[in-house]
């Protein structure tokens, strides 16, 4: 009674920009860092973590075996499972927001069903495009276009589609049928090609080479910015189309837009790294439920930190737990995004 | 000022599939437009084409003299803002989250709130009287609560019109009341002009200032709710044929078919309610005698029953008398509703008195010592009832009567 309504305005506006949110911030940062310099530490060879900073630091590139190993297999490994969670969870979340439904992820449109077909035709059909046999980087950047087409095709549904859920199933619907070209390239394969598409299919950023690293860096990084500057929209985005629409955006364009954006982080992901499962459902509730809140200038950078630091400390298990083998990104994550999914089915309340 | 017109517009939501013709509309400034119409006759459609929100299929609208579809976007929201009937989940936004969100227009390309912006959007708050829901989540306001938010989401667009799809729809009748005091407000204190659709005729022809009528794709009539609002043009619109709508009331009674079994002595609204009860329970009556333009008789009417009447401010004519006392005798029960008395209606009196002195059942409202007043030693005959449903338990020897005692019958057994 005694508070003026004034006076908590002022309140309300610093709880989302300053106090708490600088603190958990930091705390993010802090920890992204910690984990990074652990993916790069632990192993079947330990290094320490001073020896780590400075090897990366000093960019020490001798002949020590340390060094090789932190340059040539864990530090791309390392940057990709943190860029590659990052650009998966907020295509994640921008596709939760599109769709205005809590349990989506940015595969929901046929992302990776695109990939996984032209992975299939690689690897099970024995598709070489004249060449005797194809480099790896060339077949990731068969499935990335793959990503893409399947994405351009929805696209072209996108303009004509009057809803989003119209869209989610046409979405569905491609997927589904991908899946099935890619079930008859799996009938008539060689078993042991089909071990080896279906290791694919679980996803693993293990032996990422700097090539790849490079272009991941070089797709993920601007598209995660566009993100961020279309968080403005995406808010209106959330009272849904017609508010939006009401307030002056271009849903159109911004359909697309937000699609595009979001299959690009996806398929750049994917290409190299298999599909990896629940980062994109399950990352972003986590950053709303930390800062209880929906406001995307805030949630797109709290989810691109969140995703870095799951997506590594998982990779981080998926090669130590059972080593020397390694379990698949996809198992890891499973088994720590289905409990939190559920958990926050339950709770749905205060979800989205 | 001409704020909107639409020419020969035809609205829908697929080609070739018209939801509503021809329609010309020319609306002021600051004038408050009611869609009036039975559900599916395309209110939604109409609004919804002229807030630019679906594509019209044939003519022009124009907004301020501009024509619709070249206005930009962004221009267009602080123009026109809209509070729709689809739900929304708000996730962990505030109430002064969502009221802000109307600000979008307004704000830089990251959408920063400067101190003004949030005065304004407190401004907004304080206008639909919820600034202290600022601070709540809107997931977890009430329905209620939930309208005035995005009533004041819309206000912070600071727009000239606002166009409100059913704004009333699942509110209880404190929140009806206030979203349509508000609604007024600010059409009357800011110039906002005020479009919206709503099932709730009586409110509606009490807060417009133009009714449209709008009935199988086409408007049916348009003007002044006391023009168009009339109770035949009311009941054709909606189809309504087991209720009636009194214009002059503002008031929609049920019909009462029944036989008629109960006669009802009225006046000065002493009857109203008894009329409804009686209704509520299918016990058919008749009622005398009115002076026309009371209100009982104004309820009897739309209600539908024999009514006996009288022109107003004149004494009850033998007529009318004779007519009574006729229905009052095939009747098996006659209520003494408590009307007071005076010369025009002293017949009334009279019914009564010769009733009793016939052997009639009567049942009174009024007290024993009033009763020896009028009715003398007859009094001691009448059957005393406090309330309206007291009446209901003497309506024996009616078809009613046993009809529900059957019915109890059944549901004990």
């Amino acid at each position: 009674m005694s508070l003026s309504p004034a006076w908590k305005v002022t309140t309300q506006q610093q709880r989302l920009f300053s106090g708490n949110n600088v603190l958990i911030f930091g705390l993010l940062l802090t920890a992204l860092v910690f984990v990074f310099l652990l993916n790069i530490a632990i192993g079947s060879i330990k290094i320490s973590l001073p020896e780590v900073a400075s090897i990366i630091i000093n960019r020490i590139q001798d002949e020590s075996v340390n060094s090789t190993i932190v340059w040539q297999i864990r530090l791309p490994r390392s940057v990709s499972a943190v860029l590659g969670g990052s650009a998966i969870a907020v295509a994640g979340l921008m596709f939760q927001i599109f769709f205005r439904n809590p349990i989506v992820d940015s595969y929901v449109l046929g992302v990776s069903s695109g990939s996984t077909l032209i992975m299939a035709l690689f690897l099970l059909g024995g598709f070489t495009m004249g060449m005797s046999t194809l480099s790896h980087y060339f077949m990731f950047l068969g499935a990335f276009f793959g990503a893409l087409i399947i994405t351009a095709v929805i696209l072209l549904f996108a303009y004509k589609a009057r809803s989003a859920v119209t869209l989610l199933v046409i979405g569905l619907m491609i997927g589904y049928l991908c899946s099935a070209a890619t079930g008859v390239l799996m009938t008539f394969a060689e078993n042991e090609k089909v071990k080896g598409f279906m290791i694919w299919t679980m996803g693993s950023f293990a032996g990422f080479t700097w090539e790849q690293v490079r272009l991941l860096i070089f797709l993920g990084i601007p598209f995660l910015f566009l993100a961020l500057a279309i968080s403005k929209p995406l808010n209106a985005f959330l009272l849904g189309e017609d508010y939006a629409k009401s307030m002056g955006v271009n849903i159109k364009l911004f359909r697309i837009f937000i699609i595009m954006v979001s299959s690009v982080l996806t398929a750049a992901v994917t290409a190299f790294a298999g599909p990896v499962a629940f980062i994109g459902m399950a990352v972003p509730h986590i950053a709303r439920l930390v800062l209880r809140t929906s406001d995307n200038r805030v949630l797109i950078p709290a989810t691109i930190l969140f995703g870095g630091i799951i997506t590594a400390i998982c990779d981080l298990i998926a090669r130590t737990i059972v080593a020397p083998t390694e379990l698949n990104i996809s198992s890891v994550t499973s088994f720590f995004g289905v409990p939190i999914v559920i958990w926050l089915l339950l709770n749905r309340r205060t979800v989205l | 000022m001409k704020m909107l017109e639409t020419i020969n517009l035809t609205v829908g939501h697929e080609k070739n599939k018209a939801v509503v013709e021809g329609i010309n509309l020319e609306i002021l400034q600051g004038q408050i437009i009611c869609l009036l119409g039975p559900n599916g006759a395309g209110k939604s459609t109409i609004l919804k084409s002229i807030s630019a929100l679906l594509a019209p299929l044939k003519g022009a609208i124009y907004i301020q003299g501009q024509d619709l579809s070249r206005i930009k976007r962004k221009n267009l929201s602080k123009i026109l803002a809209v509070v729709l009937t689809e739900r929304l989940n708000a996730g962990f936004f505030t109430a002064f989250d969502v009221t802000a969100m109307g600000r979008y227009p307004h704000t830089g390309f990251l959408g920063k709130l400067s101190a003004e912006d949030k005065e304004k959007v407190s401004a907004c708050l304080r206008i639909v009287n919820a600034e202290n829901l600022a601070q709540r989540y809107y997931n977890e306001l009430s329905d209620g609560e939930k309208q005035k938010i995005l009533l004041a989401r819309a206000l912070a667009q600071e727009p000239e019109m606002i166009i409100l799809d059913e704004p009333t729809t699942h509110l209880d009748v404190r929140h009806k009341l206030e979203v349509m005091a508000i609604l007024k407000r600010l059409s009357r204190e800011k110039g906002i002009t005020v479009i919206f659709s709503l099932h709730e005729i009586d409110l509606a022809l009490k807060s417009c200032d133009i009714a449209v009528l709008i009935k199988e794709g086409k408007i049916v009539n348009c003007g002044a709710p006391e023009k168009v609002g009339n109770t035949k043009a009311v009941a054709a619109l909606y189809d309504i044929d087991c209720a009636g709508f009194n214009a002059f009331m503002g008031t929609i009674e049920i019909f009462n078919s029944a036989e008629p079994s109960v006669f009802v002595v009225g006046g000065a609204g002493k009857a109203t309610g008894i009329y409804r009860m009686l209704t509520r329970n299918n016990v058919g009556f008749c009622t005398g005698i009115l002076h026309e333009n009371d209100v009982d008789c104004h309820i009897a009417e739309t209600i539908g029953v024999v009514t006996v009447k009288e022109k107003p401010f004149h004494n009850i004519g033998l007529q009318a008398y004779r007519e009574a006392k006729n229905l009052l005798k095939e009747t098996l029960l006659v209520v003494d509703t408590g009307f007071p008395i005076a010369e025009s209606n002293s017949s009334n009196r009279k019914l009564v008195l010769e009733a009793l002195q016939d052997g009639q059942r009567v049942c009174t409202m009024r007290d024993e010592k009033e009763n020896k007043l009028l009715y003398g030693d007859w009094a001691d005959k009448m059957i005393y009832c406090q309330s309206a449903t007291d009446i209901l338990q003497h309506c024996n020897g009616t078809q009613t009567f046993y009809e529900c005692k059957e019915r109890m019958k059944s549901v004990n057994s």
